[in-house]
């Protein structure tokens, strides 16, 4: 090492810190040799002024140009999340209040429904009962409009006539809703080429 | 709306998460974090502001809105300095096959006809190079940058401005690690001896 100076790729080896066998007598040479000194040194300088060069700027509206065309998707699941998280409350004390609130509103939902699938013999029972009810009397109510619309004999010819009836006045029921709604047409279209 | 967080003080990877969960304001840091280092690639690669900040937009536009396919076992920053450079290079050897349309000689017959268009394509870029140093590049270091091969720009910006080491450098232009080696190494010959004459430390 002695008898020469220091190669380029020698000078890189020791510009990069490199640690390895061979890089010692390198080091020792540039001790001892001021001109691969002066090298060395020059090159460390080149480095440095690299690593002095600054970021440069785009101009100011760069982001904005940016982002105006970049597609920003929400998966469906962060957008329920964030929907959820929007009803937590802030305080600590509010969402205890919340969490014990849920925590009774679940404990009661679910004792009814245990309840309700040990006692669904009951539960049917009632359930068919107030159906019958609210059948009896959506019949009533029915055959009262029909009775004080059409008269007492359409009631009379619903019953006799069952199914056939009922589709007969449907039929007909529909028939003029359908004309009122056309004539009602044909007038605005009149009403409005005159103005 | 979205919970507010810190997110400058979050690593990339977790504001690409949330940028993933479809987060404006992650994409917007992204950029923040970003936009000067892509910008001065470029920049020192192509040499014009105008091309370079379109060219940082492409390259931008090409990583956020493609933000899901990011695998978090590579550097974002990497993935977005390979895009600049592509985009750089491309847009180099463009500029290179207009001029030389322009100049008359798609077919040159003969090396005297390449040499000639090679020189006018030097040409452009000194007169180019000129009016920019005069305003933002002014530096004898800038100007010696110019003057390397596109290759060695890329690898000597992204080694000593952006501090990447060699292994990270191969990864990010897709180069053998020799290659590297060999490009900043001759590059880092050619500044010393561009600045051989100019004195003190500044350059």
């Amino acid at each position: 090492m002695e008898h020469r100076h220091l190669l380029p790729d020698e000078i890189d080896q020791l510009l990069d810190g490199e640690a390895g066998f061979g890089v010692a007598p390198l080091q020792a040479h540039v001790e001892s040799c001021a001109q691969c000194r002066a090298e060395l040194a020059e090159a460390r300088q080149v480095v440095s002024a690299l690593e002095r060069l600054p970021h440069l700027a785009p101009s100011p509206m760069f982001a904005d140009r940016i982002m105006s065309q970049v597609q920003v998707f929400e998966p469906w699941h962060v957008a329920a999340i964030d929907s959820v998280k929007q009803w937590v409350p802030a305080s600590r004390s509010a969402r205890v209040a919340g969490i014990a609130t849920t925590a009774v509103v679940a404990l009661v939902v679910s004792v009814a429904a245990v309840w309700t699938a040990v006692r669904l013999d009951a539960f049917l029972f009632f359930f068919d009962l107030a159906g019958q009810r609210v059948r009896v009397a959506l019949f009533d109510a029915v055959g009262s409009a029909i009775a004080s619309t059409f008269g007492d004999a359409a009631v009379t010819a619903l019953r006799v006539g069952g199914i056939t009836a009922a589709v007969g006045i449907t039929g007909f029921l529909a028939l003029v809703v359908l004309a009122a709604v056309g004539l009602r047409a044909i007038f605005a279209t009149a009403r409005r080429r005159r103005t | 709306m979205a919970p507010s967080l810190d997110l400058a003080n979050l690593p990339d990877a977790d504001v690409v998460t949330l940028a993933q969960q479809g987060r404006e304001a992650a994409f917007r840091e992204l950029l923040r974090r970003y936009e000067r280092p892509v910008f001065s690639l470029i920049f020192r690669m192509v040499r014009d502001r105008e091309i370079s900040e379109d060219l940082a937009q492409d390259t931008f536009i090409k990583v956020l809105n493609h933000i899901d396919k990011y695998r978090p076992e590579f550097k974002l920053s990497s993935w977005l300095f390979k895009i600049a450079n592509n985009v750089a290079i491309d847009h180099l050897r463009k500029r290179q096959l207009d001029t030389i349309s322009i100049d008359g000689s798609p077919h040159a017959a003969s090396a005297a006809e390449v040499e000639a268009t090679s020189f006018d394509l030097t040409a452009r870029q000194e007169s180019a190079l000129d009016e920019m140093e005069a305003r933002e590049l002014g530096t004898s270091i800038e100007r010696a940058i110019a003057r390397l091969r596109p290759e060695y720009r890329s690898c000597i910006m992204l080694r000593h401005v952006e501090g990447r080491s060699y292994e990270e450098i191969a990864a990010t232009l897709d180069l053998p690690l020799g290659t590297v080696k060999t490009y900043i190494h001759r590059a880092r010959h050619e500044l010393r001896e561009a600045l051989e004459h100019v004195k003190g430390p500044g350059y």
